[in-house]
């Protein structure tokens, strides 16, 4: 059959380049690392293969755990937070009028920005003495509230998640607002006889349609929050005493900083299985609601 | 007249050492002119890559070795410090080390030696035992790995603990300068009645604390020899005498010596908070001095006087030292041979030798080598800070001892205890993750 | 007001709402607040730029007591920042071109024909979300130098392709699902074959999630450190994230020259965006034309 022949040479023939950059830059490299897993290696010189002892010693570090809790922290608030307001503002601003176009901007700056920078700012919103936040406050008479915001471990990893959320919110407006725009008007215009608007057409005919779109950001979220790390090291480093640490830092640390390269190997791997076992999850639930 | 006649003796020495190196490349039967000409291929790795004078005298030193040496082809990577660990440890992983490389001095040169990466630069100290006789004691401590081979030469004095005071807050509130821990913790108690920050520290990337205030308080309460036994496992850290160190620190952050939220702003920051008088004091290393000089006006810099940190009574340590050690250096590829290591050696004393540490000492930073800067152009609150190292005996730094990870578990434990943790569990702590280095 | 009341729909909706104008005012005035809070950064950015250190730290918020325009000039000729722009920019466009076209390339043959293999591949594809770059670095290292490949321009191009090939593939795979497969069969009547129905129908109709996955890889190759510091050595290939830590020593921070620096390089991301925003839009027009 020749038509099956063509589309299947088509299909090679499309497939195969990315698969091919894809497979040697990605997944040989991953696989190289996970490998080094087994390994107790400074980094430097010879290495000893210890079979699952950096995955034990892994699983016996509070520190370890510390980085996961904070890493749900983060994709619980990515999820709850950018996912929706995104949307929101997707909806809102999808209207091509001026002032959209203003705002649509200036949501997505903060992606434009260097991470050096938005830690920065941050840095000085939250900053103990002369911190925004913190004269805000005074201001307003709750000096009750007062604190170090970065430096106070009940609540710097809620502090430091929120510039995290804000940063991240533009990608996903371009997402949604990409996909919006896709609803084709028929659709629209059956949903109008319907009387469908509101919520009734958000649930029922808006959310629907870019049901895989909606899957793919909340994969973005998972993903992207596991491997956070820029704003972080900007903002705290970790710190102080670990108590912003993430997966990703910690590895970091332990690849380049202390010498322990096998180990920090283990730990990237872990955040692979880690945000495939979460994915998986999402896929289950969302598969059901949708 | 006297620096015409190093200059002298230096081209001389550079003249021998480079027809020695000629010589040498000549064993086969090749002819001496053909030697000579030939060219070799050096690469140099180093972080002196910002705009600030130190980074700009090294880099000023290499460019003169370049001029001087056509027939070596050198390459030469200013890497920014921010990613020069990560940079040098991926290449070591692939043992792809460049010719010549900036090393700091403590666990990364260590790693590198005991990976097998390094070779001595010991035929420089043969010869020119002047240049060697002249470094400060213990500059070589960190990079002795064998006895009586050298791995580089240092081209820093990483001076961590100065007391820097605004003389001028002290004066206003009648507080005299502390030159014990009793009088150190009276001004903390007075000046935070005058709603005053006794101490500015900028403690957010953790090294801080324990290298400038922690390096000298504890060598004050337990000596120093105590400390080296405990680095190489001969005492623990769970001692009681360093329990009481940590404690010391404890009693500094319980009676709010250093402003809030120390650990959440940075080094600069707080050199900027201190500088703009809301600080009394600020235990730093030299490196604020070069910080203060390119951003803080002359003003702001007049009342600042530097000192040592206080005495502490009953300690096991002495007084008026300073904790500091060599702060990284030059060393050399185990990979590098023939004409090409002559050359590379030849190089890391261009940078290295006589010269090359007055150039960098007139940068206004400070060195391990002895020299006169009386007479340099140099700023006079670092020529200050310059004579109190020299008189100063010098105590190890800790992170220069302890291994990475060990470090790393001390900076932590510090930030611990000023979010109240216990002194006990950190020096638990301290000591497993040395223990653990040092069974390997 | 219901967030979807402003869409397209609404303008014909014939029900009368007397609360909706003070509500859509209201609406605006907190858009407008959050676009404040938004753009904030980048004045700062830019204020921060024409300052002096001293500046700098006694006035972190207000504006130039003095407006120093030496910044912006002395970081680009301090950082080699007109040769690194250079470079940035070929690596960048470079990996974007592979990124956009391999990627939607294959989201086509993954997204529109059922084969065995298909789910295994984009079991793999998702992979490659996951993975965080940092412990590539030394596996990549290893493997490009074995090859020669480190110190050109491929030993970034190829890395930045192959990680941001998983988001292009899964956005435009989620995107192509809502095209309607009749605009395809009626063009495989007309006589093309599957590249012509990919030329000519699928690419210019994907334009939308095409300029959005330009905008994102655009900003994470342009900023990308970690790469550009280990796989590149020549001076005369570095790109621009390493001008911009140039200022910067461990013990303090040069902030009159980073942020002059970092306001020379942001301004390249605000108009790419401004323009593949704009793109976004058209093909709005575009597919509403021919759904």
């Amino acid at each position: 059959m020749p038509t099956y022949l063509r589309s299947r040479s088509f299909v090679a023939l499309a497939l195969l380049p990315a698969m091919l950059i894809f497979i040697v830059f990605a997944i040989v490299p991953i696989i190289w690392s996970a490998y080094y897993g087994f390994f107790d290696w400074s980094g430097l010189g010879s290495l000893k293969f210890i079979g699952l002892d950096n995955y034990e010693m892994m699983l016996q570090d509070p520190i370890f755990w510390r980085a996961l809790k904070n890493n749900l922290i983060l994709v619980a608030s990515a999820i709850i937070g950018q996912v929706p307001i995104a949307l929101l503002l997707a909806l809102l601003l999808l209207k091509n009028s001026m002032f959209n176009r203003v705002i649509r901007s200036a949501v997505f700056m903060p992606m434009v920005l260097s991470t050096v920078v938005v830690g920065l700012i941050w840095g000085y919103i939250y900053q103990p003495q002369i911190g925004l936040l913190n004269t805000v406050l005074e201001m307003l008479g709750l000096d009750s509230w007062i604190r170090a915001w970065l430096s106070d471990p009940k609540v710097n990893m809620y502090a430091v998640s929120i510039p995290i959320n804000w940063a991240n919110i533009g990608p996903y407006l371009v997402i949604f607002i990409a996909a919006l725009q896709n609803i084709s008007s028929e659709v629209n215009d059956a949903a109008k006889i319907d009387g469908a608007v509101g919520f009734r057409k958000l649930f029922y005919v808006t959310l629907p349609n870019i049901w895989d779109t909606v899957i793919v950001t909340i994969i973005l979220c998972i993903s992207g929050s596991l491997k956070a790390f820029d704003h972080v090291i900007v903002m705290t480093g970790g710190g102080p005493a670990q108590s912003t640490e993430l997966l990703a830092t910690y590895m970091y640390n332990n690849s380049f900083t202390v010498y322990r390269y096998g180990y920090g190997s283990a730990v990237s791997t872990m955040i692979i299985l880690i945000s495939a076992l979460l994915i998986g999850l999402n896929y289950i639930i969302t598969k059901r609601r949708g | 007249m006297k620096k015409r006649l190093t200059l002298v003796i230096t081209l001389i020495a550079l003249i021998s050492l480079l027809t020695a190196a000629c010589s040498s490349g000549n064993q086969t039967n090749e002819s001496h002119e053909g030697g000579s000409n030939e060219k070799v291929k050096l690469t140099i790795w180093h972080n002196f890559a910002g705009d600030d004078l130190r980074a700009k005298a090294v880099r000023g030193l290499i460019d003169e070795y370049k001029k001087a040496n056509p027939n070596v082809e050198l390459d030469a990577q200013a890497i920014p410090v921010d990613g020069y660990r990560q940079r040098l440890s991926t290449v070591a992983a692939g043992n792809e080390m460049p010719d010549v490389f900036f090393v700091y001095a403590g666990s990364q040169s260590q790693e590198f030696y005991d990976a097998g990466l390094l070779q001595p630069i010991t035929p420089l100290a043969e010869e020119y035992p002047e240049w060697k006789g002249n470094f400060m004691d213990g500059a070589f401590d960190r990079f002795e790995f064998e006895e009586g081979q050298i791995y580089s030469a240092p081209i820093g004095l990483s001076a961590t603990s100065f007391l820097y005071y605004n003389k001028d807050l002290f004066e206003k509130h009648g507080v005299k300068v502390p030159t014990t821990w009793t009088e150190l913790m009276a001004a903390v108690k007075t000046f935070n009645d005058n709603g005053i920050t006794p101490i500015a520290l900028g403690n957010k990337a953790p090294w801080v604390a324990q290298s400038t205030i922690l390096g000298s308080l504890a060598d004050r309460v337990t000596g120093t020899d105590w400390f080296l036994k405990a680095v190489k496992g001969e005492a623990s850290f769970t001692d009681p005498v360093f329990v009481d160190a940590l404690g010391k620190f404890k009693e500094l952050v319980d009676n709010k010596a250093f402003q809030e939220g120390a650990n959440s702003i940075d080094n600069t920051q707080a050199e900027q908070y201190f500088i703009q008088g809301n600080a009394a004091m600020m235990v730093s290393g030299a490196w604020t001095l070069t910080n203060l000089a390119a951003s803080a006006t002359p003003e702001q810099v007049a009342p600042i006087e530097v000192t040592t940190m206080p005495a502490i009574e009953g300690g096991a340590g002495e007084a008026g030292t300073i904790s500091g050690g060599a702060g990284g250096g030059f060393a050399l590829s185990k990979k590098t041979e023939g004409a090409a290591k002559d050359a590379a050696l030849d190089l890391i004393y261009s940078i290295s030798g006589p010269d090359g540490q007055k150039a960098i000492a007139e940068s206004n930073s400070m060195v391990m080598y002895k020299m006169d800067l009386a007479s340099s152009n140099v700023s006079p609150l670092y020529l200050k800070a310059f004579n109190v190292a020299m008189e100063a005996g010098i105590t190890p730094v800790y992170d220069a001892y302890l291994s990475a990870e060990a470090g790393e578990s001390i900076n932590n434990g510090l930030q611990e205890i000023m979010m109240g943790g216990k002194p006990e569990d950190v020096a638990k702590k301290l000591q497993d993750a040395q223990a653990r280095s040092t069974q390997k | 007001m219901l967030p979807t009341t402003n869409t397209r729909a609404a303008a014909a909706d014939p029900r009368p709402q007397p609360w909706k104008k003070p509500l859509g005012l209201l609406l605006k005035l907190a858009l407008f607040l959050y676009a404040a809070f938004t753009l904030y950064p980048l004045y700062w950015l830019i204020i921060s730029a024409f300052k002096s250190n001293q500046d700098f730290f006694n006035r972190p918020f207000g504006l130039p007591a003095g407006w120093q325009f030496s910044n912006i000039s002395r970081a680009w000729e301090l950082g080699d920042m007109g040769r690194a722009m250079m470079n940035s920019t070929i690596v960048t466009i470079a990996s974007v071109v592979l990124t956009v076209v391999l990627g939607t390339l294959a989201a086509y043959a993954l997204s529109r024909f059922a084969f065995r293999a298909s789910g295994l591949v984009k079991g793999l594809f998702l992979l490659g979300m996951l993975i965080p770059i940092h412990s590539t670095l030394v596996p990549l290292f290893i493997f490009m130098n074995k090859i020669g490949m480190l110190d050109t321009y491929w030993s970034l191009i190829l890395p930045y392709t192959a990680f941001e090939l998983s988001i292009a593939i899964f956005l435009n795979i989620a995107y192509m699902q809502s095209i309607p497969r009749e605009v395809e069969e009626a063009a495989m009547i007309d006589g093309n074959g599957w590249w012509g129905v990919f030329g000519r129908i699928i690419f210019p109709l994907c334009l939308p999630v095409i300029a959005t996955v330009t905008i994102l890889a655009f900003l994470r190759f342009w900023n990308d450190f970690s790469f550009a510091l280990v796989f590149i050595n020549s001076q005369a290939l570095k790109t621009l994230p390493l001008s911009l830590s140039l200022f910067s020593d461990g013990f303090g921070t040069d902030y009159a020259l980073t942020m002059g620096a970092m306001f020379i390089a942001v301004i390249p991301t605000i108009v790419i965006y401004l323009i593949f925003q704009e793109q976004i839009m058209k093909g709005m027009v575009a597919g509403s034309v021919k759904g």
